[in-house]
């Protein structure tokens, strides 16, 4: 078995890895994509991010071939006409591997090994090797020859986003980070800066972190908040509503695009936001249940981060990949025979406003796992800008894979780790809130408060509303929004 | 009031020089008419239609009164013509002081009393006893107006009768025109929007050449009738002004300053050159060895139909396509493949397409979507500078859309985006500007506007244009050359 390298650091090092993240300015950019030109980049895979990725390089003026397994090419497998289709130089790894200048590894996690394996011998003296995670390095221990210089630059959205953007003439929120156990020439930063321009990242604001403090806070957000969250609360809420006789169809429309209605209000505002489109007697309803929520789930959040930062996680995980993945692909069949996942959408108008009034539970929950997430990430050591981007920026992306086909398609979309942490916290959450659902009755899921009267307290309204207001997330929040400030109004 | 006036497929010849085609019209009694429409369109040939003038070739038109009141340029002309010749006849070496202004006005006058009010209010008084040929235009004018007015008429053609009247008479006459509105029916023929009186209740636009669906236009020599507007109808009325602020105002294109200014292109060089350009889908061939280059100042027309690679053609050019990268393509200057970026082709290039429109989805101001044509992307990531805000603005006071600088951009009607679109396109002044389908999804009306703005750019910059459409047959009048593409089997 494989060296955590994290676990290998001193606690002073693992500590200031953790806490690397910088939002960069646009003007922090004036060489543009000059530190690649003229090299020769070569993208190992070619599915949507490694396309589109390629795409844009290309399109910025540098010189983009792929790389594909001897096989891919014989049997013209889809990554071979993707890449041909689009004009690309395609070959097997002995063919271009050695000629390459900066070598794009854009094949999922999982192969990351048996790949880099293969490919570090082929690699000329000196050559760049590039990540979109840190998984690899940092949870797997891969060593990369002292000469070469390994750097990561991911794209905070999905590929197909990561092109769209780039034409109209933007990008998306990348994070950057060079890996300084391998940055012999010291250049991996400006290699990393001139990828990002080349994607249009540097338009739309580029972190720079650290290969630990993505891995350590991706991972936490993807299976808590991200996915976790959304899964356990879509088969929670669908019970309850079906449960206290709502609607079977509407039940499963109301959450099926409920989430995305929901956290679009908090990619534009936060949290704040978010609970503001309430009325206010359900805003005080969803921040009572929320602060619920977390009291119950926080020893759950707590029990993540730390399985991720002791290396427990990705341990287990990869026992599981050595198993020929028996408990991941037994977990999806499971999360397919859910009463949510079969029961399709019903024909029924639900108004925007009605996503919020009806599905107060819903915002509580997003309320409470982003701020459990954001608090945990942070409590260990995570700098709040990585925090935020892996907690609330990310929610409505997931969000949306689950408006497009429910459970099945964030799954689909989502990395085998994001998935496989994902039912990790599922099996712990469901049994954890089931006490708490016991109480949960259809005006806070599925049909509202009775507007019979909209009085508050004073006093009361006041509270919560610096309550929501003060929150650490929020805070970090306004900044970063405000950075993408011109970005907000497209996206 | 008399009857209904009624003109059916009616095409009217005029002196062989000028023809009006297929005119459609009817007038009832209770309605009062601006005609109005572009420079040479016939407005007045369709005003004098009425009044009996030209020959009709085909077509009918019935319930044409009697006794018209007329006053127009060519009326005026040609009676100074008349007082002319009645000194050229004198044989007899006197000085002929022709007719004199009372006779003018009083000989055959049908309301003698009216007749002596007018004058007095358009200050003609001491003018009487002067011969009519030696009054100012302006007197003419006056002169006209009183014997139309005091003509008891069935039916009061005015054609520009404000022009040359003096702030005092344009008053006077519009509240006697205001007196008359009960009695009797009126058309007036206004170059100008905002000096259409209160009363008028409906609006002919003509144009010199008829645009049909495909956005093709005709011959240049006829006149049309092209739009008939109620004027209850707010929204045709406000989008008839827009096009009459287009056509009628002096209009120059925005020049763009040095900040915003685009690098100089070497003039000897073609724009595009594409050689034996091959697009293909897996075995399935979509354009095959094409050769094409484009010169500065050498309009084209590519046209073909659906799947004969017009887009995947254009793309090529624009560099959208990825096969960009395995052809022999010359754009702008750059031999493509040769570590240029995409920005640096899409600089020189203005583009508007109904695609565009379909993706252009934000909410962003009209201000901006403008400004955003400076950068070649679909809405802003930066603040716009003054500078650009300002060239913005010219060109929104150029559209008539001042008054929505700050409006989002997808509150607009479908027609005023494609505008919008248009300006967007322009605004970096591209030495080449490709317009796909420009019209297509457009209603009569803003498929006028597009056009009238089409045919300002072409005309007054040195942008060379690309104008695609589906039929060959379709042409656009400026364009001399011609690529057809053909469906491969």
């Amino acid at each position: 078995m494989s060296n955590n390298y994290f676990n290998t650091l001193p606690l002073r090092e693992q500590l200031a890895q953790l806490a690397k993240c910088r939002f960069m300015d646009i003007s922090e950019f004036p060489e543009g994509v000059d530190a690649l030109k003229g090299k020769k980049i070569v993208v190992i895979g070619c599915g949507a991010q490694g396309l589109n990725q390629g795409l844009n390089l290309r399109d910025s003026g540098l010189d983009v071939s792929y790389t594909l397994r001897a096989a891919a090419i014989a049997e013209k497998r889809q990554s071979w006409k993707n890449a041909t289709e689009n004009g690309f130089v395609v070959g097997t790894y002995d063919e271009l591997i050695p000629t390459a200048d900066v070598v794009l590894n854009l094949t999922p996690d999982k192969q990351h090994t048996p790949v880099v394996k293969e490919i570090m011998p082929l690699m000329k003296k000196g050559a760049c090797l590039s990540y979109s995670h840190g998984f690899n390095i940092v949870e797997e221990g891969m060593q990369i020859r002292e000469d070469l210089t390994v750097i990561m630059v991911a794209p905070k959205c999905p590929g197909s986003e990561v092109r769209a953007e780039y034409v109209r003439g933007f990008g998306v929120p990348t994070l950057i980070a060079v890996h300084e156990d391998n940055d012999p020439k010291g250049e991996g930063l400006a290699l990393a800066k001139a990828y990002a321009v080349g994607t249009g990242g540097h338009k739309a604001g580029v972190l720079m972190s650290s290969f630990i403090a993505e891995v350590k806070s991706d991972l936490m957000g993807e299976q808590t908040i991200l996915c976790g969250m959304l899964q356990t609360g879509s088969i929670l809420c669908f019970d309850k509503m079906v449960e206290e006789g709502i609607d079977a169809g509407y039940a499963s429309r109301l959450i099926q695009y409920g989430w995305e209605t929901v956290t679009e209000a908090l990619k534009y505002g936060g949290v704040t936001n978010m609970l503001d489109r309430l009325s206010n007697p359900a805003k005080i309803k969803a921040f009572d249940l929320s602060e619920e929520l977390k009291v119950i789930m926080r020893p759950l959040y707590n029990k993540h981060q730390d399985d991720i930062i002791s290396g427990h996680f990705s341990k287990t995980m990869m026992e599981d990949w050595a198993n020929d993945d028996v408990n991941l692909l037994g977990w999806r069949a499971e999360t397919a025979e859910t009463n949510f996942e079969k029961t399709p959408a019903g024909d029924v108008e639900i108004s925007e406003q009605e996503f919020f009034d009806n599905g107060i539970l819903m915002v509580a929950m997003v309320k409470a796992g982003v701020e459990l997430a954001f608090e945990t990430m942070t409590a260990a050591g995570i700098i709040a800008e990585s925090a935020y981007y892996e907690s609330l920026h990310e929610t409505p992306l997931i969000a949306n894979t689950i408006a497009r086909k429910k459970l099945y398609e964030m799954n689909a979309t989502i990395s085998d780790t994001a998935e496989y942490g994902c039912y990790l916290y599922n099996h712990a959450c469901l049994p954890l809130l089931a006490d708490f659902m016991k109480d949960i009755k259809t005006d806070v899921i599925g049909k509202g408060l009775s507007t019979d009267d909209n009085g508050v307290d004073n006093a009361r309204l006041i509270e919560v509303n610096e309550a929501l207001r003060s929150h650490p997330v929020e805070a970090i929040g306004s900044v970063l929004r405000g950075h993408m400030a011109d970005m907000k109004k497209i996206v | 009031m008399g009857n209904s006036i009624s003109l059916k497929k009616a095409t009217v010849a005029f002196d062989e020089r000028f023809t009006l085609t297929e005119i459609d019209w009817s007038i009832t009694p209770s309605q009062h008419w601006m005609i109005t429409g572009s420079n040479g369109s016939g407005k007045s040939a369709l005003a004098a239609v009425l009044a009996g003038m030209g020959e009709i070739t085909t077509g009918q038109i019935s319930g044409l009164p009697k006794n018209v009141g007329l006053v127009s340029f060519e009326a005026q002309a040609e009676l100074i013509a008349q007082e002319l010749k009645k000194d050229d006849a004198d044989i007899m070496d006197v000085i002929s002081v022709g007719t004199p202004v009372r006779e003018m006005i009083f000989d055959q006058c049908a309301d003698p009393e009216l007749a002596t009010q007018l004058v007095e209010k358009f200050g003609l008084s001491a003018l009487l006893d002067r011969a009519f040929r030696k009054l100012s235009t302006g007197e003419t004018r006056k002169v006209m107006l009183i014997r139309a007015l005091s003509s008891k008429p069935d039916l009061l053609i005015l054609d520009e009768p404000f022009d040359g009247l003096d702030v005092d008479a344009l008053a006077m006459l519009q509240a006697h025109l205001e007196t008359l509105i009960s009695t009797v029916p009126m058309v007036l023929v206004l170059n100008r929007f905002d000096e259409m009186p209160d009363f008028i209740t409906h609006v002919a636009y003509m144009d010199k050449t008829v645009i049909d669906k495909k956005g093709n236009e005709g011959k240049n020599d006829a006149g049309h009738l092209t739009l008939i507007i109620d004027r209850q109808d707010k929204t045709a009325f406000n989008e008839l002004y827009q096009l009459l602020h287009l056509k009628t105002t002096d209009l120059n294109i925005p020049e763009i300053d040095a900040a915003n200014k685009l690098p100089e292109l070497d003039p000897s060089q073609p724009l595009v050159c594409l050689k034996n350009a091959t697009i293909k889908y897996g075995d399935t061939i979509i354009v095959d060895k094409l050769n094409w280059t484009i010169e500065p100042n050498q309009h084209w027309q590519l046209s073909g139909p659906n799947g004969s690679g017009k887009t995947g053609v254009l793309s090529l050019i624009t560099g959208d396509h990825p096969q960009c990268y395995t052809n022999d393509i010359f754009v702008f200057g750059f031999q493509r493949g040769n570590g240029e970026s995409i920005w640096q082709i899409k600089q020189f290039i203005g583009y508007v397409s109904t695609s565009l429109q379909w993706e252009y989805r934000v909410s962003t101001s009209c201000r901006n979507v403008i400004v955003s044509g400076l950068y070649d992307s679909i809405g802003m990531y930066s603040k716009a500078t003054d500078s650009q805000k300002k060239i913005a603005d010219e060109w929104l006071e150029l559209l008539g859309m001042k008054d929505r600088a700050d409006s989002p951009f997808n509150k607009l009607s479908y027609g005023d985006q494609r505008l919008l679109l248009i300006a967007r396109a322009m605004v970096k002044r591209p030495p080449l500007l490709i317009l796909d389908e420009p019209c297509l999804g457009l209603d009569d009306m803003n498929r006028q506007l597009v056009l009238a703005l089409i045919e300002k750019i072409c005309a007054g910059s040195e942008t060379t244009v690309l104008y695609v459409n589906h039929h060959a047959e379709d042409r656009i009048s400026g364009i001399e050359h011609y690529l057809e593409l053909v469906k491969k089997q």
